[in-house]
């Protein structure tokens, strides 16, 4: 997702799905263990970013400092600091309160992931000019590279671990039971295709996964992502044994 | 404190603040936005004003009068006091200025024995 504005250090490995999901359990456990345990959504990001990963957070005009629409937040490995866009500050703009989030723990992704990938030794410094005052990481939303999905999964896992969705889901709709597509689709006048650019079934999707997003503090979009992720919003009804 | 004038107030804010609070938790505990408060830490605008800042220096258990100075402001009781003698304050501050700060603590310490002096 996010252009590599630095030389590239030793190669981006390969993540299986799990791996995102220990990895970011990790560092909750982590944070947990020094600070604040946190059982219960929303996950203070805010906190592990600042207190457990002690990474400077600046708020900047990054749109007008990279002079592109759509970047929100930036990594300096070496200067360990985070920038957000002034633009997703929740006090400022409270419907940005979960891209805020998701920003965060993107930038933490980064930091646990790959920051070895830009890391630099002390004497290696004046032989990457390149870096001298850019970010190593420059987060767009419209980015798709691997190293930016890998950010993306680790900030999935992080904001909504596995076992504290499963619990929510649980309160929320009385059961394990996945919601399937077309359960949603027949109150909808307009036949939706289910299919994945479709954007009424979309939005279908996204209006069940609000309350979710809501305890969580992530947008709507990102809790779909995860509820599809994890199987409890489906798009087919998955065959089962005894059908 | 010698090391600690040489740097812009908000880089003292932002490395004093940090480890102890995020922006948005020290920005609701002082009551000012967190972009402002970013804005302050980076010196895109100017430090706050003098209340303000005795209000941020005593939640990081600072010493306010060394940060207002720090901010480029004046405590705001001061004026009022130096009003209150127009000549002598303005004058005692002239002569004692260029004094060693033990030399400061001395003087500090003889006004305050004085004081209880002249209450008993």
């Amino acid at each position: 997702m996010a252009r590599r504005i630095a030389m590239p250090g030793p190669k981006l490995r390969y993540m299986k799905d799990q791996e995102f999901e220990d990895e970011a359990a990790l560092l909750l456990a982590e944070y947990s263990r020094q600070h604040v345990a946190v059982t219960a959504p929303p996950i203070p990001i805010d906190d592990i970013v600042a207190d457990y990963l002690r990474l400077s957070v600046f708020y900047k005009d990054l749109k007008e400092e990279f002079g592109v629409g759509d970047v929100l937040g930036a990594l300096w490995v070496n200067k360990r600091q985070v920038d957000i866009d002034l633009g997703l500050v929740p006090e400022d703009n409270p419907s940005m309160l979960g891209r805020y989030h998701f920003t965060l723990a993107h930038e933490a992704g980064h930091w646990r992931l790959h920051r070895h990938l830009f890391q630099q030794k002390a004497n290696q410094l004046q032989l990457l000019p390149n870096n001298v005052e850019r970010p190593e990481y420059i987060c767009r939303s419209s980015d798709t590279e691997q190293i930016e999905y890998q950010a993306n999964r680790f900030a999935s896992c992080l904001l909504m671990p596995r076992e504290m969705v499963k619990r929510a889901w649980h309160e929320w709709h009385g059961s394990m039971d996945a919601i399937y597509f077309g359960d949603l689709a027949v109150a909808s006048d307009q036949p939706p295709t289910g299919t994945k650019d479709d954007p009424i079934t979309r939005m279908l999707f996204e209006d069940a996964a609000r309350p979710l997003a809501a305890t969580f503090e992530v947008s709507p979009d990102a809790m779909r992502i995860r509820l599809e992720d994890m199987k409890l919003l489906l798009r087919k009804r998955e065959p089962s044994l005894f059908e | 404190m010698a090391k600690k004038r040489d740097k812009p107030f908000g880089q003292v804010l932002r490395e004093a603040r940090e480890g102890k609070y995020s922006l948005r938790k020290f920005a609701a505990l002082v009551e000012v936005s967190p972009t402002y408060l970013s804005q302050v830490e980076q010196g895109n605008v100017a430090p706050p004003t003098a209340d303000r800042v005795k209000r941020i220096a005593e939640a990081l258990g600072a010493n306010a009068d060394e940060w207002i100075a720090l901010a480029g402001r004046v405590p705001e009781d001061l004026p009022k006091i130096i009003q209150e003698r127009p000549t002598e304050f303005p004058e005692m501050l002239r002569v004692m200025r260029g004094l060693t700060p033990e030399q400061i603590r001395r003087l500090r310490d003889n006004a305050e024995r004085m004081k209880k002096e002249g209450k008993d």
